[in-house]
């Protein structure tokens, strides 16, 4: 397999944005040159966009139906508008609100076409470094330690714990195997390991046993019965989670003692000591007893710092579910700092067929050293896969709401300091 | 006058009471509390639902399921656009996140067959689907391309679908094209959508009907509790014919989750001491949520108060046809089991204590439960 460098992808990444951008401007163009009383008669909005195709001289067959494509849907969307407000809004408006929304579409093109540049030159000052880092930051923290990572990772879990745990859950667990031949290999969370992590949260909180702490004596650590954590469950359907527990409780920050209980490794230990998920009691026979007292976010942290501590050694699902989300927060982020919510175009930039166009290249870009650090050789090119993981991208989480509109603000906040420069 | 010399009624109250001792001997027998008199408000909290439920025929139990629950959730009607409409009318916030989480786990293993392996949030990808098209309809294919199995043939699908599409009672419309572009055959789309007594309603807030484009868009509004409504609907509509309703499964189903509910209602609230970190933990909201002792919790203390409350509820919904239903086997207490489990996600986990998120229906059961506890005391 062909390596990808930089120099290879981001001028795949250029390409469609560079057909859109054009597009636009030159709708505008024609749209501002318009009497608005032409504009009131649809017909001419249709002459208008036949003769703009006539002149469309691109020899690269996806090219040109792209850009057809592309044309048509923004034709189609003024067209809608027109005729939704003709009405009740003077013409002249319209056209004004027309031109203003396309204005703002283009400002967001030029960003996203400008997110970096091919030599990586003053990486550091790029769009995509910045941005790439500060979402980072929040929910795939680094550091030389799990203790580091999961401190700051706890420290964002206030505003923003939903979006680390989606981090964490591909949409297709389905292909993922539990374990790998490979020890190595961290596979996302599924909904079921998710139930199995929230079993095992209760079980502890609820009325643990406790033994012996191997690696510190005089110390005893609370222990939850493998099996108990498996009794709800019927007709086999947990048997590969059951099967794999030894490999979700490494990730989690637990290990199997005398084969049967699942008790925290001395890693964690410090962790939650630290983070007052322990809290020490003090036995009449002089020994410490660590009693948990573990919230919801406790373990699910764990394995989320665990996985970015060994970021290397990620599944092909789980490199593909990160990156797509850390391209599509960049994306929309993009999206929410230059385009006013009412804007009529934000459809097309939310259309699977323009996603498609520019996602996958950004994931890749997200993916190189200097930024996250994964390994981009994993990450799917089938049309098909993309539709998969595409279709509900970002849908039904307030929470990654939010975060999108933070990442508006530090847009802003970049902005800001590039011009005070 | 007729429910007192119900015995049947009268057995299942016995029941729970047996439970409620059993469950109190439980938590005699052991401590897990690390709040001061969280133990003591439980074991007060027990020995009053011992005294006081029996009194007045159930007087507890009959406000608090047919009316609370059965108002919210299950309308006494047969008309589904009626049904559909009071359930509808119940929403809040707080409550549609719960009851959603409830039933989203029920449905989903529902339609375990549609959504792979079991798992998935399969009516947010509904909710997604009806989003996406500008005509509030969704079409099968549109469905085989979420739920399908590639590996699959995609017949095996066909019947899942439209079991689905019964358990959300919606309505299909057939288009037929005489000759398709690519194969110049003959083929037959099907589309999904909502019965027009419903849309009705719905253009009230969820749906924005452009009569000058001709679409009709979804509004932020809409989301999964639509379906969550449409589902309810249409048990409680077709509470007396089990086929319609998915049979036993569903029954069994239903009846443990507004068990949990009850169970939740009637669990007291703990007086935290002021300097209790979990009044400090940014995720602990004072004003709507209390810590409630984690002993119930236990399966030891759960599991005597569960099955004879998911019979109560199964008797007082659907009468004597829903109670024959309910199975008492060993699998069905794991079920149970499973179903305890999903108490997590309605409630939270912070530093060891587990904090119930107040909604309506709690309070209004806890209210009744107050109200009638101090009535008698008075008298």
């Amino acid at each position: 397999m062909v390596r990808e460098k930089w120099t290879d992808i981001l001028p795949r990444y250029m390409t469609f944005i560079s057909h859109m951008r054009p597009i636009l401007r030159e709708t505008r163009r024609i749209i501002l040159n318009l009497d608005p009383d032409l504009l009131l008669d649809i017909e001419v909005l249709d002459k208008i966009r036949q003769e703009e195709e006539k002149r469309n001289i691109r020899k690269v067959r996806a090219l040109s139906e792209f850009s057809a494509m592309y044309r048509t849907n923004v034709y189609e969307i003024i067209k809608d508008f027109i005729v939704k407000y003709r009405e009740d809004i003077p013409i002249i408006d319209i056209k004004d609100y027309i031109v203003e929304f396309l204005y703002e579409s283009i400002d967001a093109l030029t960003v996203l076409q400008n997110i970096t540049n091919p030599d990586q030159r003053n990486l550091e000052e790029t769009y995509l470094y910045q941005l790439v880092k500060f979402i980072e930051l929040t929910i795939f923290s680094r550091g030389s330690s799990i203790q580091i990572i999961y401190d700051k990772l706890l420290e964002n879990s206030v505003n923003y714990y939903e979006c680390q745990r989606h981090l964490l859950m591909p949409h297709t667990y389905y292909r993922e195997k539990l374990e790998n031949p490979d020890f190595f290999v961290i596979p996302g969370v599924s909904p079921k390991v998710y139930q199995i992590i929230n079993n095992i949260t209760s079980l502890y909180n609820l009325d643990p046993n406790f033994g012996e702490f191997p690696e510190k004596e005089n110390y005893e650590i609370p222990m939850v019965l493998k099996n108990e954590i498996f009794s709800p469950y019927i007709d086999s359907i947990a048997n590969p989670e059951e099967e794999a527990i030894e490999s979700i409780a490494e990730r989690i920050g637990l290990r199997i003692l005398d084969g049967i209980f699942l008790s925290p490794q001395q890693e964690a230990v410090d962790i939650f000591l630290k983070n007052n998920f322990f809290r020490e009691s003090k036995q009449s026979d002089g020994t410490i007893r660590l009693i948990p007292q573990f919230s919801n976010e406790t373990l699910i942290l764990y394995y989320l710092a665990f996985a970015s501590m060994r970021r290397g050694f990620l599944s092909k699902e789980l490199i593909n579910w990160i990156s797509m989300n850390f391209a599509f927060l960049i994306y929309m982020g993009i999206l929410k700092w230059k385009l006013t919510d009412e804007n009529i175009f934000y459809s097309i930039f939310k259309d699977l067929q323009t996603n498609e166009k520019v996602l996958p290249y950004l994931m890749k870009l997200a993916c190189f050293p200097n930024y996250l650090g994964l390994d981009k050789m994993k990450i799917r090119d089938s049309p098909q896969y993309r539709k998969e993981i595409f279709n509900f991208i970002g849908s039904q989480i307030d929470n990654l709401k939010d975060f999108i509109n933070e990442i508006a603000i530090y847009c802003k906040k970049i902005e800001k300091e590039r011009k005070n420069k | 006058m007729i429910e007192q010399q119900d015995p049947t009624w009268k057995e299942l109250q016995q029941e729970f009471i047996k439970g409620v001792e059993n469950a109190i001997q439980q938590v005699n027998e052991r401590d897990v509390e690390n709040i001061p008199g969280a133990r003591e408000a439980l074991l007060q909290r027990l020995n009053n639902m011992r005294i006081h439920f029996p009194n007045n025929n159930g007087a507890i139990f009959l406000k608090s399921i047919d009316d609370k629950i059965q108002n919210a959730f299950f309308p006494n009607t047969k008309d589904f656009t009626e049904a559909f409409q009071k359930i509808l009318k119940s929403r809040t916030h707080e409550q549609d996140f719960i009851i959603n989480e409830l039933l989203n786990g029920f449905v989903t293993s529902k339609a375990k067959a549609i959504a792979m392996d079991t798992q998935g949030p399969i009516i947010d990808r509904m909710v997604e689907a009806f989003s996406k098209r500008n005509d509030f309809h969704i079409v099968d294919h549109q469905f085989f391309a979420m739920f399908g199995d590639p590996n699959k043939p995609r017949h095996y699908i066909q019947k899942q679908l439209e079991e689905l599409v019964n358990l959300f009672g919606l309505i299909s419309k057939e288009l037929v094209i005489e000759k398709d572009r690519r194969r110049s055959e003959k083929k037959v789309y099907t589309f999904y959508t909502f019965p027009p007594a419903i849309l009705k309603i719905l253009e009230e807030k969820y749906l924005i009907i452009d009569d000058e484009l001709g679409y009709a868009y979804v509004s932020e509004a809409f989301d999964r509790n639509i379906f969550i409504c449409m589902f309810l609907a249409n048990i409680a509509v077709n509470r007396d014919d089990l086929e319609k309703i998915g049979g036993s499964y569903s029954i069994n189903g239903i009846s443990a989750i507004f068990a949990l509910i009850l169970i939740l209602g009637f669990m007291p609230k703990i007086t935290i001491d002021e300097t209790n970190p979990i009044l400090r933990d940014p995720s602990f909201d004072n004003q709507n949520m209390s810590v409630i002792p984690k002993s119930w919790m236990l399966k030891q203390v759960l599991e005597p108060l569960f099955g004879p409350l998911i019979k109560i509820i199964a008797y007082r919904i659907g009468g004597g046809l829903w109670l024959s239903k309910i199975i008492d086997s060993e699998i069905n207490k794991k079920i149970h089991t499973q179903i305890r489990f999903l108490l997590r996600d309605v409630n939270k986990w912070i530093l060891g204590n587990l904090c119930r998120v107040e909604i309506p229906i709690f309070v209004e059961i806890a209210n009744i439960f107050t109200e009638i506890t101090v009535g008698t005391d008075t008298e």
